[in-house]
């Protein structure tokens, strides 16, 4: 492997400045290389250490991250790792969640580019969840806690530097959302009734993963009342039954995708208790989560609904039903989070399909742990 | 006096641009004018603005009109082939 202090000497890789914080920090934020917060200097001895997880050729890309078709060599994602304040453990989830996000079916383009506030969402799964001490329950999607925030940090550094997202230019985000500065969370699966989201989709239980969803931020689902699995799957359906998200169908054009349903274990006992499995759920909530037609504006109705589906709308009054997805799989479903009687429902962009990858060693098997992958 | 520190750059740049198209010559001395509509609410009505005033400033041979399928994903292929082949510049719009 060439060695960091190598590579940093091609072209454009590296720079010499006065080793003083601050003169460092104000250089990284004029350049653009920040998302506003104080970076850790991307020095050759931590990058050596970030790169002591990637058992791949450092200068060569991953994935290349839309828009600017940036390459996103290993190199470059420790910078903003390092950046991000990661530990080196970390490393192997940051070019995984990469490489998954830019699988084409997930439309990173799209994603980064729109005016739609959404942003990547990273699902972790299975042992690596508790190796690197990811937050999968009280205030998961929020701060505390070293891994979620770093990783997730990191990945929207390399989306702004490698991707160029940057705001008003490759990010057109119309309000922009407090999830493109972190959004990576952990499964609870210990404390889900139901079948983690890694094996739901194909996964063994023993893989890692990642599931990476292109949503938007977390909307609470309140109901400290419901005693029954129908009651608190109403109180969701009501939620998700909204004319401005792009998950209702016949808004988001040619598809709606997919809108990920996020339960409390609490609210997933109840519902669960009473004999909900998950495709039950996701069933109940593509025949109750109903807008009616009337609720859309009549321009909406007109140039959206009735050109998108005319054999459902052309001839449809006001008090038609209008689904708040395209098919009961449409929905997907995670168990996160702490004690409370609370669920959520995150749209997502519409224009994109979740993906989800695992963890491998270089030979294809799956890790079991990060350890294996040090070089 | 402070030290110098030798500092990773974190940013990729854009890909190189290989090779560019060569010029296209007008057909008959007259534009062949593509049109790419996103879909969004009020492209067909900028576009169709843009096509007037083209034709008002430029002989036009002829308008080749084709819209996606959603704003929120690339052309597909079929379209972008057919723009290739039927006209000489192409006009797109967000329109939002």
């Amino acid at each position: 492997m060439t060695s960091v202090s190598a590579l940093l000497e091609s072209d454009g890789a590296s720079i010499e400045v006065d080793d003083d914080w601050d003169t460092i920090n104000n250089l990284y934020l004029q350049r653009g290389w920040s998302d506003g917060l104080p970076i850790v200097p991307p020095t050759t001895q931590r990058l050596e250490q970030m790169l002591a997880y990637c058992d791949r050729p450092w200068d060569q890309p991953v994935a290349r991250i839309a828009p600017r078709w940036g390459d996103a060599t290993p190199l470059r994602l420790a910078a903003n790792a390092v950046m991000a304040g990661c530990r080196p453990e970390y490393f192997p989830i940051l070019m995984l969640a990469i490489e998954a996000m830019c699988e084409e079916q997930f439309n990173l383009y799209g994603i980064q580019a729109t005016t739609h506030p959404c942003a990547p969402l990273v699902i972790v799964n299975g042992p690596i969840v508790q190796e690197l001490g990811i937050n999968a329950g009280h205030n998961a999607f929020g701060p505390g806690w070293q891994s979620n925030a770093t990783i997730g940090r990191a990945i929207r550094l390399a989306l702004i530097n490698i991707g160029g997202a940057i705001p008003g230019t490759g990010d057109m985000s119309t309000f922009g959302s407090p999830a493109k500065y972190s959004f990576l969370v952990a499964e609870n699966e210990a404390a889900s009734p139901w079948q983690p989201l890694h094996v739901e989709r194909g996964f063994p239980a023993h893989a890692s993963t990642v599931t990476i969803v292109g949503a938007e931020n977390p909307h609470n689902v309140n109901d400290h009342e419901s005693l029954s699995g129908l009651g608190v799957l109403k109180m969701i359906a009501g939620t998700v039954a909204i004319t401005g998200s792009n998950n209702a169908s016949a808004i988001s054009m040619p598809t709606s995708g997919e809108a990920l349903i996020v339960f409390g274990p609490e609210l997933a006992a109840t519902v669960a208790g009473d004999g909900y499995s998950k495709a039950d759920v996701k069933r109940f909530l593509f025949e109750h989560a109903r807008i009616p037609l009337g609720s859309f504006s009549d321009e909406n109705i007109q140039r959206r609904l009735k050109v998108r589906s005319p054999e459902l709308y052309a001839q449809a009054g006001p008090n038609a039903m209008v689904a708040a997805a395209e098919r009961a799989e449409d929905f997907m479903i995670a168990v996160i989070g702490g004690a409370g009687k609370h669920a959520a429902f995150l749209p997502t962009f519409g224009t994109t399909r979740a993906v989800t990858r695992a963890l491998k060693r270089r030979d294809g098997e799956l890790a079991r742990s990060v350890q294996e992958l040090r070089v | 006096m402070s030290q110098k520190v030798v500092l990773a750059v974190p940013e990729a740049p854009p890909p190189p641009l290989t090779t560019l198209p060569p010029l296209r010559p007008l057909h008959a001395h007259a534009l062949r004018l593509g049109v790419l509509d996103n879909s969004k609410g009020n492209a067909d009505h900028l576009l169709a603005m843009i096509v007037e005033g083209v034709q008002s400033a430029l002989p036009v041979a002829s308008v080749v009109s084709v819209r996606k399928l959603g704003a929120g994903m690339p052309a597909p292929d079929d379209l972008l082939d057919r723009l290739t082949r039927e006209a000489d510049c192409v006009v797109s719009a967000m329109a939002d």
